[in-house]
């Protein structure tokens, strides 16, 4: 442990401690910087965190000094603030200022610093500065803007380490340096995006966001992506009941601050053609919209105990939802003829950042509930000769050409979000909520049980899933009980038999991996009969 | 008790006997009003009574009229959808839809730009926050009028060519 | 039996546009008065033609808009009672009238026609019975509408009716003991009379006191300022009436200023002799009928063709403020104006100062009708200009001046008056 003072403060941390996070520690807020990121290597290029400290002769970067015993660090006196609106002064030479048209402004490493250290007539007149390229395309994701750049080499030391693919570099000298790719390269990797996160000005932004939206103006609310088992915690930004993009929230034991593109693309589908407004019934031959109130009284109906042939629920499904249908498929369906989606569907290629190759948020849970996989022959089989119902929550089984063919003798209860292929061929459709639309625990692929929150309204009358399915339960003659998300959430604990009925009401920050006995049985349903 | 020394109670003059008996007062009250009355009848010119549609008042130079949008020498509006005013704006009446421009100088340009006329209250502080001198108030158009709810949403080509003519 | 029917559909249809024109003109009157009273200009912008008559036509315009507004009603109301309630307050209005004479009588030829409705023996009870009713017309539409400003508006009017009844009939009292007769004709005949030979044997001079206790009485009696505390807009939104429109308010409306007239007539009626010209009795107008006539043509003629220059001087001076029809309204009044006194003048080709007894007597009684209806008019006025000049009363203080001071007074008038009377006819 070294022992040091801080701006008169004595604090202790370990050997080998970066200077620059003892003064964060010290002085509860960084540092001013625009290289230094602590996932990546020092560069020490912004020259903006500059500290005194006693004994040497000329300032230092604090990214770049390791604490020593007695150090004695001056992080707030006249030199140390005249170097960084200097240095401030000096980035700015050739900064265009057109925050109006720019992105970033609002989340903008230079405009903070400068509200916060600078803030001064500038010395620089407008018209002698460098005129680089602007609003250059260089991948599929990212778009450059040369002007705004300060060249703190974040991106080029993110795609060297992190994802090591080394497309971009830092071109030219002295004040004509320009960040790029080399002729014929563009930025593309899945992880490209990251740098429009790390970039501290407006240098690169994305083109998927340019324009769309002024940040200021969104509403942030963590949540999970449900792109994949890896289970990266986000954060969604949206307005006026639309999501515009997703953002990584750090999260060291699952995704650190990082997250894919193809992740933060997956918020389109809340938004795209195709999603289920309204419940649709088959009439004559073909699909007809329904009242809320009529479209319930006929799920209902059709839903009486005995009268399910098969249940299965997709696992993107919440676990919420899965506890739920796993309880009401029981009482519905008997143990036998449940199951907990269709083998093989939703897997894909990973990698070994972040991309896990199964692309289904819960899949983890359904060991946990004891709810089997289905191979689609086997499914074929179940359904071929069955009489009764069918209910299918989420996925698309009937994409499967076998399950299709199989579908002759049953009704089709499906309860989903898109217009697909099982929606085409339901009896009944119910629209549900999508992931931003609803609150719900999802468990990684670590077992790792995470709480996304809901961010926007979900379209038409699709509604809280949860609650639907609570619905259904009483109508099925359970007498479950729930008032509340936190009795659901104690509830999904009982079911999981964890030792501590409320610890998914308190979920930690990083999340929770639950000690769960393998395929818990669950309470036998209750009421009724 | 008194506070820092002002008497607590509020006291009120004690009426005399006449004005309490309260019709001498109602009589020199009705002499005040009448007076106005007959001075008034013979004075009709002298009124301060502005007759509005033939009469208009002149107001002064910074008074806050319909907002228009400026425009750069080629006719395209000078705004690059920087939102300042639809962030600023306490009745949220602007509605700026942000678009890429071909030129790569000017990079954005609003695609949409609408204000809802009936929401705005004029308080003018849009024209303040814009950076680009983009809107502006100063046209001295204050008679808005319009069959419909609908027409006092107006657009980006109503802004940039506002004449001075009150219709909508 | 029929020319009998016909006299008195003829007396009650003279009343009836005599009312009704009275409410326009009043409702115009309240407009126009309380804004002189407060520097404004009033309406001035409705018109015929170009004729605006300083805001006449707008009380048409009004009449018009009512008529063709929708009829908005509450959902949960008493269908009935909430469409008679406004009926009910404008008969009562009406029905009133029928006792006040607006003249003594008119005779054409041998036939003597009196110059009332009915007169009745009970004359004055039959006013304080009917007017009474009024009330039922605001307590209903109060608790028809099923609100609760309403309901609360026509409780208001129920108590304050209540209370200033009492004081009325009181302070009336007085006055049947000085005249010794309920009939309405007999107490304007009395007022005919000098007292020691100069001074007008009025209401008002024998009874001060019950006279300003009954004009605090009927004011309170039909709801005008500062007794308004049925439709207090400051507190209970506008009272019984806040469910009614259209016409269904009009009527309620209109009954409010039919009501203001039934007053102005009772107050002149009772306490300032009515059709009666102080000095002036019928023997003394009928005897100079003719030169009176010849005068009044002569003074009306040039007063009228005075006024119409002062319109033509308008005309030069308003030219090119308007540009259109409002410009051609000076010269058309002031050309209206010149021909109406040109037309007086020359009537006196026709020889006014030989007019003869039978016209003289007509003559007199349309003279005597004037004077009735002159100072209808002023106390119509002074009912505005009382609104646009007090404030209102709390309801506390409503309660308290009724009962606790204007009741004791008028026991106190009755038996002074009672006391005064037994000792001077002893």
């Amino acid at each position: 442990m070294a022992k040091l003072t801080i701006d008169g403060k004595q604090i202790e941390v370990p050997d080998g401690t970066r200077l620059f996070d003892a003064c964060h520690e010290a002085r509860g807020e960084a540092l001013p910087h625009f290289c230094y990121h602590p996932d990546l290597s020092i560069a020490g290029v912004c020259r903006l965190c500059q500290v005194e400290v006693e004994g040497m002769p000329k300032l230092t970067i604090a990214c770049n000094t390791t604490v020593r015993d007695d150090m004695v660090v001056h992080t707030r006196n006249e030199r140390v603030q005249t170097a960084v609106k200097q240095i401030l002064e000096m980035h700015l030479i050739n900064h265009p200022v057109d925050c109006p048209i720019c992105d970033q402004a609002g989340e903008c490493g230079l405009q903070d610093q400068y509200m916060d250290y600078g803030l001064y007539e500038s010395e620089i007149e407008m018209g002698d500065k460098v005129n680089k390229e602007k609003a250059q395309v260089i991948g599929p994701h990212v778009i450059l803007d040369k002007e705004r750049c300060v060249l703190c080499s974040r991106c080029v030391r993110f795609c060297e380490e992190i994802t090591k693919t080394g497309e971009l570099g830092i071109y030219n000298r002295g004040d004509r340096a320009e960040i790029g790719t080399a002729p014929g390269v563009e930025l593309d990797n899945n992880y490209s995006l990251n740098t429009v996160d790390i970039c501290p000005v407006g240098a690169l932004t994305s083109r998927d966001f340019r324009f769309q939206k002024r940040v200021w103006m969104l509403r942030a609310t963590p949540s999970i992506c449900p792109g994949c088992a890896t289970g990266c915690n986000v954060r969604v930004d949206h307005e006026g009941g639309r999501v515009y993009r997703l953002k990584p929230r750090r999260n060291d034991d699952v995704n650190g601050p990082w997250m894919c593109d193809s992740g933060r693309m997956i918020y389109k589908d809340v938004h795209a053609e195709g999603r289920l407004g309204s419940a649709l019934v088959r009439r004559d031959g073909g699909l007809e919209s329904l009242s809320w109130a009529d479209a319930r009284r006929e799920l209902l109906g059709m839903l009486k105990p005995g009268s399910v042939a098969f249940a299965l629920a997709d696992p993107s499904l919440s676990l919420e939802e899965l506890v739920l249908f796993r309880r009401l498929a029981r009482r519905l369906a008997g143990e036998v003829q449940i199951a907990g989606g269709v083998a093989g569907d939703g897997l894909g290629e990973g990698d070994e950042i972040l991309l896990s190759s199964d692309r289904r948020p819960n899949r983890h849970a359904l060991s946990w509930l004891d709810l089997a996989e289905v191979a689609p022959a086997d499914l074929a089989a179940a359904l071929e000769g069955a009489r009764g119902t069918v209910l299918v929550l989420g996925g698309d089984p009937v994409a499967h050409l076998e399950v299709a063919a199989a579908l002759k003798g049953v009704r089709l209860v499906y309860l989903g979000t898109r217009h697909n292929a099982t929606a085409a061929a339901a009896d009944l459709v119910i629209p549900l909520s999508m992931w931003p639309e609803k609150d719900a625990l999802w468990a990684n692929k670590q077992g790792r049980i995470q709480r996304g929150q809901r961010a926007v309204a979900a379209p038409g009358d699709a509604r809280e899933d949860w609650r639907l399915l609570v619905d259904m339960l009483g109508h099925a003659g359970d007498d479950l009980d729930l008032a509340g998300l936190p009795a659901l959430r104690r509830f999904v604990a009982q079911e999981l038999g964890l030792a501590d009925e409320d610890s998914l009401n308190r979920l930690p920050a990083a999340g929770l991996v639950p000690d769960v006995a393998v395929a818990s049985p669950g309470s036998a349903p209750t009421g009724g009969e | 008790m008194s506070y820092k020394g002002l008497p607590e109670v509020v006291t009120t003059r004690k009426r005399s006997f006449w004005e309490s008996a309260y019709f001498v007062e109602i009589f020199k009250g009705l002499v005040v009003t009448g007076r106005h009355v007959l001075k008034n009848l013979r004075h009709t010119d002298e009124m301060p009574t502005i007759q509005y549609p033939d009469q208009k008042r002149d107001y002064g130079p910074r008074f806050r009229g319909r907002h228009r949008l400026t425009q750069r020498d080629d006719g395209s509006p000078k705004c690059v959808a920087c939102q300042m005013c639809s962030t600023v704006c306490p009745a949220d009446c602007i509605e700026i839809e942000a678009a890429e421009h071909p030129n790569p100088a000017i990079e954005k340009f609003p695609e949409t730009f609408t204000i809802d006329l009936l929401r705005c209250v004029y308080c003018g502080l849009c024209e303040e926050a814009c950076p680009c001198d983009a809107i502006r108030m100063d046209t001295g158009i204050y008679e808005i009028a319009a069959d419909t709810r609908e027409a006092f949403i107006v657009d980006k080509e109503f802004l940039l060519n506002n004449d001075k003519d009150g219709t909508l | 039996m029929l020319p009998v029917i016909l006299e008195a559909l003829l007396k009650i249809i003279f009343f009836f546009i005599l009312i009704m024109g009275f409410v326009v003109v009043l409702i115009w009157g309240e407009r126009k008065g309380s804004a002189f009273i407060q520097d404004r200009t009033g309406p001035n912008r409705a018109s015929i033609g170009g004729i605006r008559l300083a805001g006449l036509v707008h009380p048409v315009a009004d009449v018009f808009k009512l008529l063709f507004k929708e009829d908005v009603a509450p959902s949960q109301r008493h269908p009935f009672l909430y469409a008679f309630a406004p009926w009910l307050g404008m008969v009562v209005a009406m029905t009133t009238y029928t006792v006040i004479p607006f003249g003594d009588f008119l005779q054409i030829g041998d036939k003597v026609y009196p110059m009332v409705v009915a007169d009745l023996e009970i004359g004055m009870l039959f006013v304080l019975a009917i007017s009474s009713l009024a009330t039922y017309g605001i307590a209903l539409g109060g608790w028809a509408s099923n609100s609760k400003y309403t309901f609360l508006g026509s409780m208001r009017a129920t108590a304050q009716m209540v209370s200033y009844e009492i004081t009325m009939g009181l302070a009336l009292m007085g006055l049947f003991l000085v005249f010794g007769s309920l009939r309405l004709t007999d107490i304007v005949g009395g007022q005919g009379e000098l007292i020691w030979g100069w001074l007008p044997k009025w209401g008002v001079v024998v009874q001060p006191l019950g006279f300003l206790l009954f004009m605090g009485a009927i004011y309170a009696e039909t709801n005008r300022t500062p007794f308004d505390m049925s439709e207090r807009d400051s507190e209970i939104v506008a009272g019984y009436h806040t469910e009614y429109s259209s016409m269904k308010f009009a009527l309620f409306f209109m009954a409010e200023y039919a009501h203001m007239v039934v007053a102005a007539a009772l107050i002149a009626t009772l306490y300032f002799g009515g059709y009666q010209i102080p000095w002036l009795p019928r023997p003394v107008l009928e005897g100079h009928a003719g030169p009176i006539l010849t005068g009044l043509l002569v003074a009306g003629g040039l007063c009228s063709i005075w006024i119409g220059t002062l319109y033509f001087r308008r005309a030069r001076r308003e030219k090119g403020w308007y540009n259109d029809a409002r410009e051609r309204e000076p010269g058309v009044l002031g050309t209206a104006a010149v021909v109406g006194g040109l037309v007086m003048l020359g009537s006196l080709l026709l020889q006014p100062w030989n007019i003869g007894a039978g016209g003289g007597s007509i003559f007199v009684s349309l003279i005597q009708t004037g004077a009735f209806i002159g100072k209808l008019v002023f106390f119509a006025w002074l009912f505005i200009w009382v609104r646009w000049t007090v404030p209102s009363f709390r309801y506390d203080q409503v309660m308290h001046l009724g009962w606790k001071i204007m009741l004791p007074a008028g026991l106190v008038n009755l038996v002074v008056t009672a006391l005064w009377l037994a000792a001077v006819h002893r």
